[in-house]
């Protein structure tokens, strides 16, 4: 564990963070978990003359529930998440994502924000809040503002929040009436990132029909990815029916994997075939027992 | 009084004392600066300890090694050229690792990058890498005789690759120098003391009597571990040269790039059969991709793999090629089975291809090959009948009534030791303890329990009066190595020897032997058991899978039978056993060293190497043949069996379920849904 040289400040507030972040710009990096940034560190991939280490701010640590509304502070841990019991009786797909990040030591320390953050397209919490239409909530000393998770993606490891912004919270509120929703992710061995991944979310409506549909996409492209093809070839559609055969198209359409350790092009493309399937009918299982993500 | 451990005991409890434990006053810490080109010339080097100053190559020592020096042979620096992607170009020194790494970015070297020739058919179409040779072949050799069969029934033709495996010991390579006066002693992760020594001084030019190797705790070594690098030159040069102890320890990164990876070997068997299933001859051709210098097992591997392409049959006719290539990758080095699991690989596939083609069981088909008398191969492999073994290895493992669940794949092998030279042992007597050096240096396996346990046999001592010392080359004066399924059998038979020449001792001087005598006087006797000739024994693997709509190969069950000869140990058996035939699982569905067409590393960490967790952990059914070998304690070969017989059966049982062909490892699962081959 050798990076280069820099300045460790760790603030106890968010507002003394935000204050730092101001004052360093460019050139200080927001240190939540540490499991995505640090080992880029220790490589010298990367170097930052600050370091802001965010994790004394209790006051982003937290899960609240009111009703169907489920609202995230950034600095949650992964393992916290996954140990909710509201968050796995009510909204599975987040359990679905969690219980399959890297391994219990990584989700102990590594955060929401950090996971949604880090621009990853392999991380696996971006595609579950594409699928349920989150919405983040970036602040900076200048101001607060918020983001669709299907905006928040720019390019791999880029996010569309500024130097001085930080991640306080996702938002996530799921529609009344059959709601279901999944994530499948394929990966080769035990801790591993995912050959590809795939998240859906949906409404059904009275007569078995899909109603707004919302799908990410993990390890398919540059960045996590939102197909917008695939929610629209599944409205209106059966959850076993000829709309999810295209809606596998669609989403094939939309991604841009590259062949590397994990798999052809090819081989995560078909992945994204069988997985898909697989989490649609995961997810329209989940519908039929009402209000239940 | 802190309570007495084991070195096995130490090291599982995390009190064992690696190299980087080792901290030495004024010690500077070592950074490499690397070529990030697969090939380049170099224009200019300036900055750091570098090849204008530090000139000369490495010479080759250790297992399969010969020396010379040449355009083709690994220089410590590259200076004109730089042939791999990780190649050492510099080095540079401070006080803490932090600093040195800073300073390596105040080395400057100027690179104009060159196609790279990185694949074994792009080295055998490319013009030579080097302008001193014709072409890129590093060595050419032929095993048997020609023959021609004009009228066989059957010929069958294939082609099979195993894929480059990096060794990922847990802990890297690394060492501590440290100059005084005249002397240099290093500490060092090694499986073997001597051959450093050797290495060190034929290579830096120094008097053997200055150098002093010690073997520090060793956390695995796979076959990494016994040579020649030259980061331990660099080191040792620096820690002479600036008068302080200098610390290298590679990173997992490091070891990627720069570490010399096994396998990496393309095998073409053609095999002539009638239509009974019975092999009439054997034609192959090994290739083995040698990386960027000669010298070392990339060079000589070819020629063993050749040597045992026939496997346990009785195949009378064989001509076989041995072939090896330069390509701009890290010279290959040897890895747990070092040439032994290609060979099998090879022939295996062919007796499961012979077997489909004439629609026979794949066991009567080796049944049938098999030998009822001890054979010696026309390509040298000797062994004992196999006949009776096969037979035996089928009824353990129960195969024809579980190989009706048509999810299980068999392989048979002859495991071949690196019994010669011998090995060095010295028993020295003092102070009621009885003290042991042995030549080949444990790296993990916990040889300190079977040391003991002979030793106590022999002298009807308690095991707590023994002590098993590490290596130090001023403690032992030669040695071979831990290596090549040696040092129960080799190192044990010389463990034997000396504890009986103490007994003759004793009794001339006393009249009888007795524990009493020992351990009252003083004793101090040094012995090389030199051993001619081969110890090969039989193996026998079966495996069984599950496979899914994805192509992820779950394996449900490994049965082994071996011949070990005398196991000394059944828990430190099985244990060698259950590791290597998870290595031979890796091997097989994940583990490589793979690189992109520029000639860029893409597994540059553990996890992209594919090795694999504990989760992919299958059942293990472990039967041992009833055998004593020639030696006095009975031992024969073990650690590299697995490593050789796993990938074999595994591959058919895969083969079996998915319904496609097997070539190559590690399998992918594109092959597997149908996406490629
Ligand atoms: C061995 C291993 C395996 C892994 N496997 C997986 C996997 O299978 N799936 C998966 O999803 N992840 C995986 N990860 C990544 C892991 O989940 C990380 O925890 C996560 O990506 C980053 O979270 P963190 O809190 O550790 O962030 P850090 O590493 O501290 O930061 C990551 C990045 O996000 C930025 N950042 C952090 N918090 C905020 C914030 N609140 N606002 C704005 N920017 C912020 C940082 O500046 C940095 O750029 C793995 C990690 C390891 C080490």
């Amino acid at each position: 564990m050798t990076p280069a040289s820099f300045d460790y400040l760790s603030p106890a507030s968010l507002e003394e963070a935000l204050g730092l972040l101001k004052e360093h710009g460019d050139d200080a990096k927001i240190l939540a978990g540490g499991q995505s940034l640090i080992p880029l560190m220790k490589l010298r991939f990367t170097s930052f003359p600050y370091v802001i280490d965010v994790s004394r701010i209790k006051e982003l640590k937290y899960i609240r529930k009111e009703g169907r509304k489920l609202t995230i502070g950034a600095l949650t841990t992964t393992a916290e998440l996954e140990e909710s019991g509201e968050v796995r009786d009510e909204f599975q797909i987040i359990h679905d994502a969690c219980s399959n990040i890297a391994d219990p030591l990584v989700r102990n320390m590594g955060t929401v924000g950090g996971n949604l953050s880090h621009g990853d397209p392999g991380n696996d919490l971006p595609a579950v809040m594409i699928a349920l239409k989150a919405r983040f909530n970036l602040q900076s000393a200048s101001g607060k503002r918020s983001v669709s998770a299907g905006d928040y993606y720019k390019d791999t490891f880029t996010t569309d929040a500024s130097p001085e912004e930080m991640l306080v919270s996702v938002e996530i509120e799921i529609p009344d009436g059959r709601f279901g929703a999944a994530y499948v992710k394929h990966k080769r061995r035990a801790g591993d990132f995912s050959v590809a991944g795939v998240a859906v979310a949906f409404s059904l409506d009275g007569s078995g029909r899909l109603g707004s549909a919302g799908v990410g996409l993990t390890s398919l492209g540059p960045t996590p990815l939102r197909s917008a093809g695939a929610e629209k070839a599944l409205e209106g559609s059966k959850p076993d029916g000829e709309g999810v055969k295209k809606a596998v198209e669609a989403a094939r359409a939309d991604s841009n994997p590259s062949s590397d350790f994990y798999g052809s092009r090819e081989y995560k493309l078909f992945v994204l075939g069988k997985i898909m399937e697989k989490c649609v009918a995961e997810a329209a299982g989940r519908a039929q027992k009402e209000g239940s993500a | 009084m802190e309570e007495e451990l084991t070195s096995t005991e130490k090291l599982v409890r995390g009190k064992g004392v690696y190299v980087d434990d080792i901290r030495l006053p004024g010690m500077l810490h070592m950074a490499v600066v690397r070529s990030p080109y697969a090939r380049a010339r170099i224009l200019s080097v300036s900055g750091g300890l570098n090849g204008n100053e530090l000139k000369g190559g490495v010479e080759s020592v250790g297992e399969g090694a010969a020396a010379a020096a040449s355009e083709t042979t690994e220089p410590i620096f590259g200076l004109k050229s730089a042939n791999y992607a990780g190649q050492p170009v510099a080095a540079v020194f401070a006080d803490d690792l932090y600093s040195a790494q800073d300073l390596m970015d105040s080395v400057d070297v100027e690179y104009e990058p060159l196609k790279p020739v990185m694949s074994i058919d792009e080295a055998l179409r490319a013009p030579p890498i080097y302008s001193s040779t014709k072409s890129n072949i590093m060595s050419e050799k032929w095993r048997g005789e020609e023959f021609e069969i004009a009228d066989a029934p059957l010929v069958l033709e294939d082609e099979f690759l195993n894929r480059r495996v990096a060794t990922n010991p847990i802990e890297p390579r690394g060492l501590v120098a440290s100059s005084e006066g005249s002397r240099l002693t290093i500490w060092i992760s090694t499986q073997s003391v001597h051959s450093i020594k050797e290495g060190i001084v034929g290579s830096l030019n120094l008097k053997p009597e200055n150098v002093r190797i010690i073997q520090a705790d060793t956390g695995g070594g796979f076959g990494l571990k016994g040579g020649m690098y030259t980061e331990y030159l660099i080191a040792a040069y620096a820690a002479m040269k600036y008068k302080r102890p200098v610390k290298w320890v590679e990173t997992r990164r490091e070891h990627m790039m720069a570490s010399r990876p096994g396998r990496g070997v393309k095998g073409k068997m053609k095999l002539f059969a009638d239509r009974s299933g019975r092999v009439l001859g054997l034609k192959g051709e090994v290739i083995v991709e040698g990386g960027a210098f000669s010298g070392g097992m990339g060079e000589f591997a070819s020629n063993f793999i050749a040597l045992q392409c026939t496997g346990p049959y009785l195949i009378q006719k064989a001509h076989v090629r041995a072939l090896s290539v330069y390509t701009n990758k890290v010279p290959l080095g040897p890895y747990r089975g070092a040439g032994r699991p290609e060979a099998a690989f090879f022939i295996e596939r062919m007796m499961d291809k012979l077997a489909d083609e004439l629609k026979m069981d794949p066991a009567d088909v080796r049944l049938l090959n098999a030998t009822t008398e001890p054979f010696k191969s026309p390509t040298g492999l000797e062994f004992d009948p196999s006949r009776p073994f096969i037979e035996k290895a089928l009824n353990e493992f129960n195969y024809r009534k579980r190989v009706a669940n048509g999810n299980a794949g068999i392989g048979f092998f002859v495991l071949v030791p690196a019994l010669q030279p011998g090995e060095t042992c010295r028993i020295a007597v003092r102070g009621k303890k009885v003290n042991v050096w042995l030549g080949g240096n444990s790296h993990g396996q916990g040889h300190d329990i079977f040391i003991k346990k002979l030793v106590s046999d022999e002298f009807g001592i308690g095991e707590d009066d023994i002590i098993v010392e590490r290596g130090d080359t001023d403690q032992l004066e030669d040695g071979v190595g831990a290596w090549g399924s040696r040092t129960a059998m080799v190192g044990g038979a010389a463990v034997v020897s000396v504890a009986r020449k103490i007994k003759d001792q004793i009794e001339k001087e006393f009249g009888e032997y007795t524990p009493e005598h020992l351990l009252s006087n003083e004793f101090d006797v040094y012995t090389f058991e030199r051993q001619k000739g081969s110890l090969t024994s039989l193996g026998g693997n079966m495996a069984s899978v599950d496979i899914d709509a994805l192509g992820t190969v779950n394996v449900k069950e490994i049965d082994c039978y071996y011949d070990v000869g005398r196991a000394l140990n059944i828990d430190m058996v099985r244990s060698q056993i259950i590791g290597g035939a998870i290595q031979g699982m890796g091997q097989t569905l994940t583990e490589e060293i793979a690189y992109g067409p520029d000639g860029q590393l893409l597994t540059g960490s553990i996890s992209d190497a594919g090795v694999l967790n504990a989760e992919s952990l299958p059942r293990f059914n472990i039967k041992l043949a009833d055998s004593y070998s020639r030696l006095p304690h009975g031992a024969k070969g073990l650690g590299e069996a697995p490593t050789i017989g796993v990938p074999c059966a595994l591959a058919r049982a895969i083969e079996k379920v998915s319904g496609r062909r097997i070539r190559e490892t590690p399998v992918k699962p594109e092959l597997l849904v149908g996406l490629e081959g």
